[in-house]
């Protein structure tokens, strides 16, 4: 990383943040007291209410007692709504279902194991379930049905507060010409009474300033007919994508049971109707807004309460010409897809936003089938030359479309994307600012000229906020649609995904998916590996990189990570051995005599081997460098094996787990179909990294076992046993460089190379705050400016 | 690493001693012993909790006047079991049930003692004066139902545990007498400034503990004060024994008891052990903390509560749905409490948390055992009360607080040459006895059994150099 990439991503958070300071002055923090509300309002309003619940009982817990008052029937409703914002949901209610579907629409999960979940209200929660179309007073109404208690007085004035304003205004692309439209003129006059929006106001050949600032508005008309997400697959040979309708009705009966309250019953009929109906026409008055301040239009709007939401009025788009695109009639939607995309067609338009589902869930096919449904021009980026094969092979086997229609934009590809319907590439690909190819240059001119109706971004939370940002600057889309497993990440820049695409408009729960057997279940574990003396003695003294490099190396990991490679070889499984260190991986690969693959290793022999390892019996164990963390499609692979690992990073731990969840065929006898281990060396610093990485998981609702001892480890013939061996794999690691021990990076200088694309995902990464270095940073500055951060980010940090 | 080692939190960690019946008998005198056998209910008591091959020997010798000779018993069982054979004679002799005797050939016997042997046979096959009370009692106006005790039970030991806590419900209704056995006990300990006395970390474990298991231990202890208020053991414990053998929900009579009793029956009544509805009635109903006592101490078997309600979670959430104090103050003692609702509270259970209880002394496996009796029936439905995981996790940090092995040995130090230091290292290296060294500080240390070999060597070494 050199100084200078450093400097440039600085400046590039101080401008982002500046404009969150003002809102963080008034918050108090959030995290550790785990105080009101009040950190996840950017007003002021809710601030009386922390006074009120800030009691505290004898063992220093928070003591709601006085504030709620216990229903008579509690025990039929299922939720306690903390004044804080929190919310726990009892899993084994009978209404458990109709308060699930709500709840996720209105609030972040923030863990879901067996019994209880927890669940939180956020101004961006809130402004995600207007932006699917549901009003406040129903909010309000529902919860206070469903919750056991009284609702908190705060919560009701804080619900009101961000989504009374909320979803009034929405940034609408027409005749690629960004315009803000609203059906509620005061609104718009207010906004635009607001002197730093008025700079943002595009006026064609109007350059005298603010005479009649309000002036100019554009009026028109929008008819939202209430076009449900399975009518817009029109053509008949097709099996309906979506049996949304039928889906909702069914859930209703069922849930149907003599324990549930009607008045929660029957409210939620009656919203699940709400969803579809909306069908008058309204009068709405806009203004044009000049494209490149696009991005600052939506912080400002979020500052001054009205959040801008994108929407796409696809079906009565007549600009840009249809494409001739449908799903397969063998092509079936799992519910939880269907539900996700309900939610993003749910009022005859599309919404621009981000859907996480599990790795392995089937993404692509969420993706695929809204490029299907809105059937304009659709762009796809990917992280790697390998995903965009994959997203590539994806879109051949679900819809309808053909080579003609799809076309790679890599450097590899030799594809030309010039007037093709479907467009895949990589997000370095085009935020590329170097020189091009003369023939890339002209297919990127065409790409800023074009209307793109959809713009499907996979792995969005891989995404450093800086090329997203340039991304989004060259392709004009109608609608963003982020995909992501994983929507947490170390450093804060999550938050600016809800100004860059859209709120989060679905996020699947594992163990619901798990149970129902969508993905595999996995067992995971921790297994403890003791450092042996000499080992241990060099740890303790050694201060560099190196010192991590020698918990990797520890003969004891080593032989635990031949046991486990023997032992599931033995029941014909495939593995994967991820290590971050490259020094690491291949010692590890080379003395097992197995093949391995990190960044220099060019695409062909990529393919080659992970075609190998697919189809050919004898190759059943790969190991991998951090290449591999995400968008790496094996579905054969069922165990994970990580001997090295990238600090504290939530994130890469659930996108290794991804690697393996594919659902697994005919598998289904054994409890678990899938194992993660993770070998960490004990008394390490890994052993406090892995207690940081497995919270995502652990919240999820896995749990890890810890191993501290495998059951017949000492009958196998494993490597380094005599004391000898091992004296001299120390002094091979004592002897290496640091460059050595430090973890994959891109190789500087070479930035025209056959491997360009590949080596692009590795820097990638390293920059979106996966290097060591950026976490240490990160840290530091944690300490340092806590008060500064914006109070969104922190809930990312528990 | 730091985690193990930093701190030097290791404490001896004082696990609570609880005795099961027969070390106490043991730790009574044998005049003690001798009169206590004069009751057929305490002999039936004792034998009942006697191990199975004691039982064998003692219902072979019931019948039996004469001494039988040692040699001669040893053959009942065969020499497999000589261990175990050992150790019956040992808990025999202990607390008296026999005795030996010298045969007239010289050799030793064995012969039941008298007392024992008769109110056995009393207990065995009837006879003799009946245990409680005298006579039938005329119906009882005012008759409880089984529930109603239960519930006074309960509610009377949790005044007690209330009060341990220093939770404000607990301080009404606890006797002078509670506080000194509380106090006796190692349970509570009082402080100077605060009147009433504060919690100990034996009582921390003791809260821990099952209900059961709690009225055993709190009445030994009370038990062991007995002499110095005045009361006499022996009536006590016979009394105790007879309760022990009373019918749950049946009335019994307090007509002739003598005085000891009857003070000792009022102490019962305050602790929830017998109900009384008023000091002068002379009728009483044991409660199923009495009834449990003698029968329950062998096989405390941690059956969970049918009202239980703790939730734990995979993601080291604890949810309680509760309002009593009490239990949340127990959950306090290991978990981080969070927030509390009418109903609920939440808690986690962090690395933090479960360290500050067992650096009270409280053990891993009283968390689990506490977690799991007071687990909520949704939780059975899974198969696993507590995720496995947790219950690892917190053994888990139970042991690392115990890393550290230690041997015993002897420092050499101030060698005059390094030739000196390593002469004697590599000797003692070659004969396997050194613990640890240093070159460059020349020091060694060797351990305690090889120091002998060493010391020799060395003026041997001395004495050929000069």
């Amino acid at each position: 990383m050199g100084g200078s990439k450093k400097d440039r991503k600085d400046k590039d958070d101080r401008k982002t943040k500046r404009l969150k300071v003002q809102e963080q002055e008034k918050d108090d923090d959030d995290d550790a007291t785990q105080d009101t509300e009040a950190a996840v309002v950017p007003a002021s309003a809710s601030r009386q209410v922390d006074e009120k619940t800030s009691v505290d009982d004898e063992f220093g817990a928070k003591d709601y007692r006085r504030i709620l008052d216990l229903k008579l029937d509690h025990k039929s409703r299922p939720l306690w709504v903390a004044p804080n914002g929190h919310v726990f949901l009892e899993a084994f209610s009978p209404v458990y279902k109709h308060a699930h579907d709500f709840l996720i629409a209105i609030s972040e999960p923030v863990c879901r194991p067996e019994h209880i979940h927890e669940y939180k209200l956020t101004a961006y929660s809130l402004y995600a379930a207007v932006s699917v179309g549901l009003e406040t007073k129903d909010i309000v109404e529902y919860l206070r049905r469903l919750s056991k208690t009284t609702l908190p007085e705060g919560i009701e004035e804080f619900i009101k507060l961000c989504t009374l304003s909320y979803g009034k205004v929405k940034l609408v692309l027409k005749h690629n010409k960004y315009y803000v439209e609203s059906q509620y003129p005061e609104v718009i006059q207010k906004l635009l009474k607001d002197p730093e929006i008025q700079q943002f106001r595009y006026r064609p050949g109007n350059e005298d300033e603010n005479t009649q600032a309000t002036g100019n508005l554009i009026e028109g008309q929008v008819a939202t007919k209430g076009i449900q997400f399975n009518k817009t697959s029109t053509s008949n040979n097709e099996p309906q994508p979506g049996t949304s309708g039928s889906y909702a009705n069914g859930t209703t009966a069922e849930e149907e049971q003599p324990s549930v309250p009607s008045d929660i019953l029957k409210f939620y009929e009656k919203m699940d109707r709400e969803d579809d109906e909306d069908t008058e026409d309204q009068k709405t008055v806009s203004f044009e807004v000049k494209p490149e301040h696009i991005e600052n239009m939506q912080k400002k709007c979020i500052e001054m309460e009205y959040p801008l939401l994108a929407e796409y009025d696809f079906r009565n788009d007549t600009v840009n010409r249809d494409i001739n695109i449908d799903l397969k009639p063998s092509t079936v939607l799992r519910p939880y897809q269907e539900k996700s995309l309900r939610k993003m067609f749910g009022n005859g338009r599309a919404r621009s936003g981000v859907i996480v589902l599990p790795c392995g869930a089937g993404k692509t096919l969420v993706g695929v089938t809204a490029a299907c449904t809105i059937r304009k021009r659709c762009i796809c980026l990917a992280t790697s030359g390998v995903a965009v094969e994959q997203w590539r092979s994806q879109f051949k086997m679900w819809s309808t479309a053909d080579d003609s229609m799809i076309c790679r934009f890599t450097s590899d590809a030799k594809d030309k994307p010039i007037g093709c319907s479907v467009c895949i590439s990589t997000y370095s690909m085009l935020a590329h600012s170097t020189k091009r190819s003369w023939e890339a240059e002209r297919v990127m001119e065409w790409m800023q000229s074009q209307e793109w109706g959809l713009m499907i971004l996979d792995e969005v939370q891989t995404i450093p906020a800086r090329m997203f940002r340039r991304v989004l600057t060259i392709v004009n889309a109608h609608c963003k649609l982020g995909l992501t497993a994983t929507l947490v990440r170390e450093d804060d820049k999550i938050a600016d995904l809800n100004f860059l695409i859209g709120p989060k408009l679905y996020e699947a729960n594992w163990m619901e998916l798990q149970k129902r057997g969508f993905i595999a279940k996995v067992q995971c574990a921790e297994v403890w590996c003791p450092m042996t003396p000499e080992f241990y003695r060099e740890y303790l003294h050694m201060k560099s990189m190196k010192k991590l490099l020698l918990a990797i190396m520890n003969p004891n990991k080593f032989r635990a990570c031949q046991f486990l490679i023997q032992y599931h070889e033995r029941r014909n499984d495939k593995i994967i051995v991820f290590s971050d260190n490259v020094f690491a991986l291949k010692n590890y690969a080379i003395r097992l005599h197995k093949p391995y693959l990190y960044g220099p290793t060019s695409q062909g022999e990529r393919l080659q081997i992970l075609q190998n390892f697919q189809h050919n019996p004898k190759v059943n164990t790969i190991f991998v460098s951090k290449v591999a963390d995400t968008s790496f499609d094996l579905p054969e692979a069922n165990v994970l094996i990580q001997i090295s690992a990238h600090g504290g990073s939530r994130r890469q731990e659930a996108q290794r787990m991804g690697r393996i969840l594919r659902a697994k065929k005919g598998a289904v006898a054994e409890e678990y179909n899938a194992f993660f281990y993770s070998l960490v060396s004990q008394d390490t610093m890994e052993m406090f990294y892995s207690i940081k990485r497995q919270r995502f998981l652990v919240n999820q609702g896995y749990s890890y076992k810890v191993i501290t001892k495998l059951a017949g480890m000492d009958e196998e013939n494993l490597a380094y046993r005599t004391k000898e061996e091992q004296a001299q794999l120390l002094q091979k690691v004592l002897a290496t460089t640091d460059q050595d021990a430090e973890e994959e990076e891109g190789i500087p200088g070479e930035t025209h190379g056959k491997s360009q694309v590949v080596r692009r995902a590795g820097n990638m990464s390293s920059m979106s705050g996966a290097d060591d270095t950026v976490y240490m940073e990160y840290s530091a500055a944690k300490g340092k400016n806590k008060n500064h951060q914006h109070p969104l980010f922190k809930r990312f940090r528990k | 690493m730091a985690s193990a080692l930093s701190g030097g939190l290791i404490t001896s960690g004082r696990k609570i001693d609880c005795k099961d019946l027969h070390s106490y008998l043991r730790t009574l005198s044998t005049s003690v012993l001798d009169k206590l056998y004069n009751h057929p209910a305490t002999c039936l008591a004792v034998f009942r909790e006697l191990p199975e091959l004691a039982k064998h020997y003692v219902l072979r010798l019931l019948f039996i006047e004469q001494p039988i000779s040692q040699s001669v018993v040893s053959l009942w069982v065969d020499n497999k079991c000589h261990s175990e054979h050992q150790e019956v004679v040992h808990v025999l002799t202990d607390i008296r049930v026999w005795q030996e005797q010298p045969l007239p050939g010289g050799m030793q016997g064995w012969i039941l003692s008298p007392t024992f042997r008769q109110n056995l046979k009393i207990a065995l096959l009837g006879g003799g004066q009946p245990w409680t009370g005298r006579g039938q009692l005329p119906p009882d106006k005012h008759a409880k139902d089984v529930a109603f005790l239960d519930k006074y039970a309960m509610d009377r030991w949790e005044c007690i545990l209330h009060f341990m806590v220093g939770s404000t419900e607990g301080t009404v209704g606890v006797s002078r007498d509670i506080i000194e056995v509380l106090l006796n006990a190692g349970l509570m300990k009082e402080s100077g400034s605060d009147p009433l006395p504060t919690i100990s970390p034996t009582g921390f474990q003791f809260l821990l503990m099952d209900t059961a298991l709690q009225v055993w231990f709190f009445m030994l202890q009370y038990l062991e004060m007995t002499e110095s208020k005045g009361l006499n053991l022996v009536d006590c414990l016979s009394f105790l024994f007879q309760l022990s053998f009373s019918t749950l929900g049946k009335d019994y009579s307090a007509d002739g008891m003598n005085e000891t009793q009857l003070k000792f029956l009022q102490h019962l009544r305050e602790f929830g052990l017998v109900y009384q509805r008023k000091r002068k009635v002379m009728r009483y109903y044991p409660t199923r903390l009495a009834i449990n006592l003698a029968s329950g101490i062998s096989s405390i078997n941690s059956t969970p509560h049918a009202h239980g309600c703790i939730i734990v979670e995979t993601n080291y959430r604890v949810y309680a749905y509760t309002e009593s104090p009490l239990l949340i103050a127990l959950l306090a003692l290991f978990c981080e409490m969070l927030c509390r609702f009418p109903n609920m509270a939440v808690a986690n259970l962090t690395r933090e948390s479960v360290r500050n209880a067992l650096a009270r002394g409280i053990t891993a496996e009283q968390i689990i055992n506490f977690l799991r009796t007071h687990a909520h029936p949704e939780t059975f439905k899974v198969g696993q009360v507590i995720p496995p995981t947790i219950s690892d996790q917190i053994k888990l940090w139970e042991l690392e607080r115990d890393r550290f092995k230690f041997t015993e040995g002897v420092l050499y130090s101030q060698f005059l040459s390094q030739s000196d230091f390593e002469l004697l290292r590599d000797y003692a290296q070659d004969l396997g006895v050194l613990v640890w060294d240093n070159p460059s500080k020349r020091v060694m240390v060797v351990s305690r059994t090889g120091h002998d070999d060493v010391k020799k060597f060395w003026k041997r070494q001395k004495a050929g150099n000069s």
